[in-house]
């Protein structure tokens, strides 16, 4: 069973979780100098996600469909998105097996995971927030 | 378990006299119209004769050829190419020479059997359409981009690499005939089947490692130490050669299943940076990685080093430095040092220069060295590697060798 029930519950998540990166100055600060837009594309169930870091000033986070054109886009099921989030996802492997389509300047997206690693530790959080910790146990 | 993943779909072909046989593979691949793709050295020195001959005698002889293809092969050269096939409605292609021509074959393959721009499918698994059927046939012993799912190409008008990375990119049929090879001059012959080692070595410890390619790895660098020498200072020997060849597609084979590691990492960027050869890069390189490795990977060194050991018990005392009955005796990291111990000797002996000063490298400033170890950082292939590198790291890494 997925572990995202619907296409509003995981993006609603990982809303969530980008926002809190967001505000962490460690981890935006390094985003926002990438001045990349990366876009996740989720399925099972669908969701997409657009972070726009382009002008170089300030992290955008889009919800949903966007005219924006991303540098890169990560595309993987949302379960595996889960597991990545809880630390257990080697992203670099998930490749090569197939598990992640990674379109545009891949190295530049693999340069980003040091800097979102801390965000490991928010997303159960964000999990105990909706009062859902069962799903990170 | 492990979990992990293996690939490996291309036909290969191996031994003196296979290149005859490409004839008939490309009919039974059904196609009519090859287009062969290579380098204008290759051509001019004769090497490709036995190729022609073969198409020509199986009636392929007036096929198109794309032969500008330069040492480090740049995205406008493969868009060239890729109009050129199209324009000779190329329904197969055959890639004869180094990596270079073998991955700007494969991208071009890209443009020949899909619609829209190359770049489009930049990236790793971007796209899942199967390609014209594609033929390696290497002419150096070291890359293994005859077996590899992956091919890089300089992005030169914006510095920067692109890499390409799908299970449609493996070649259909690799075919490694040593004769190919006996023109290859010493030095190139010596880098590259030092590449081909460090293949090997870093496959046999990354992350990614697994049982399958384990074995590949072991077998491919025990042909590696006992053939490249000879393959260095005798390249007629034909034994000698076909065992490099075929050492460095198990190689390639291991390694685009598991990945690479600092070593290739820092070879990247020093070649990024000052265009050193690769194969050459990584044999400087290789000694300080395994060493630096140690703490994760003495064990799996140890295991070469005996599995080297185990293959000759008798000779490999005089041959490595060590008796029979001391490797059974000697602890792992004993052995682990005596393995890149051997490293070092083997490339001494095919006279692979030491340092990167001897490959031209300048005099480099710290913030240079720091500003090159923030590369090499953010390299994919490190990501691959068993012991965590941080910037100071690598930059002591690049101290050391240079």
């Amino acid at each position: 069973m997925p572990v995202f029930s619907s296409t509003e519950e995981l993006q609603e998540v990982m809303f969530t979780l980008w926002n809190e990166m967001k505000g962490n100055p460690e981890i935006a600060e390094k985003l926002i100098s990438s001045r990349l837009i990366v876009q996740f594309q989720y399925k099972d169930p669908h969701g997409l996600l657009t972070v726009d870091c382009l002008d170089g000033k300030e992290m955008k986070i889009i919800v949903g469909k966007t005219e924006l054109k991303p540098v890169i886009e990560m595309s993987m099921k949302a379960d595996v998105a889960h597991e990545f989030w809880l630390g257990k996802v080697n992203v670099p492997m998930a490749l090569m097996m197939g598990k992640i389509v990674s379109k545009g300047p891949t190295p530049k997206a693999l340069a980003l995971l040091p800097v979102i690693k801390p965000a490991y530790s928010i997303y159960p959080k964000v999990w105990e927030l909706k009062g859902k910790n069962q799903r990170v146990g | 378990m492990r979990l992990g993943v293996f690939q490996s779909p291309t036909k290969v072909l191996f031994g003196e006299g296979t290149i005859s046989g490409i004839g008939d593979e490309i009919s039974q691949f059904g196609a009519s119209k090859p287009l062969l793709v290579t380098d204008k050295v290759l051509l001019e020195k004769g090497v490709l004769e036995p190729v022609l001959r073969s198409l020509d005698e199986s009636g392929f002889g007036k096929l198109p050829i794309f032969s500008d293809v330069p040492p480090d092969s740049d995205v406008e050269c493969v868009r060239q190419a890729a109009a050129f096939a199209r324009q000779a409605k190329a329904d197969l292609v055959i890639a004869c020479g180094g990596g270079s021509v073998i991955d700007t074959a494969k991208v071009l393959n890209i443009g020949l059997s899909l619609p829209g721009d190359l770049l489009e499918y930049e990236g790793i698994n971007s796209f899942s359409q199967a390609l014209k059927p594609l033929i390696a046939v290497p002419t150096t012993a070291g890359t293994g981009s005859e077996m590899s799912a992956v091919a890089m190409i300089m992005d030169k008008a914006n510095g920067k690499k692109l890499i390409f990375g799908s299970r449609y990119l493996y070649a259909d049929l690799a075919i490694l005939d040593p004769n190919l090879l006996c023109s290859l001059p010493p030095r190139l012959t010596a880098g590259t089947g030092m590449d081909a080692l460090t293949h090997c070595l870093e496959a046999y410890v990354s992350l990614g490692a697994n049982v399958i390619a384990d074995a590949l790895c072991l077998d491919a660098m025990a042909l590696i130490f006992q053939n490249l020498k000879l393959a260095t200072t005798n390249g007629d020997d034909p034994e000698a050669r076909a065992n490099t060849l075929l050492a460095s597609a198990m190689a390639g084979m291991a390694f685009t299943n598991t990945g690479v590691g600092i070593v290739h990492a820092l070879a990247h960027t020093i070649g990024g940076a000052f265009g050193t050869h690769h194969g050459l890069t990584n044999a400087v390189f290789l000694p300080y990685g395994m060493n630096f490795n140690m703490p994760s990977s003495y064990e799996r060194y140890a295991r070469c080093w005996r599995h080297l050991c185990s293959l000759d018990p008798g000779a490999s005392g005089a041959k490595y430095g060590i008796s029979a009955k001391l490797v059974m005796e000697a602890d792992f990291e004993k052995d682990a040092r005596s393995l890149v111990k051997a490293v070092s000797d083997l490339a001494d002996s095919c006279s692979i220069p030491k340092r990167l000063r001897d490959l031209g490298v300048p005099e480099l400033a710290d913030d240079k060295i720091l500003e090159l170890a923030a590369v090499a950082g953010t390299d994919p292939a490190i990501m691959f590697n068993p012991q965590e590198a941080s910037i100071e790291d690598l930059s002591n890494l690049i101290r050391e060798a240079y």
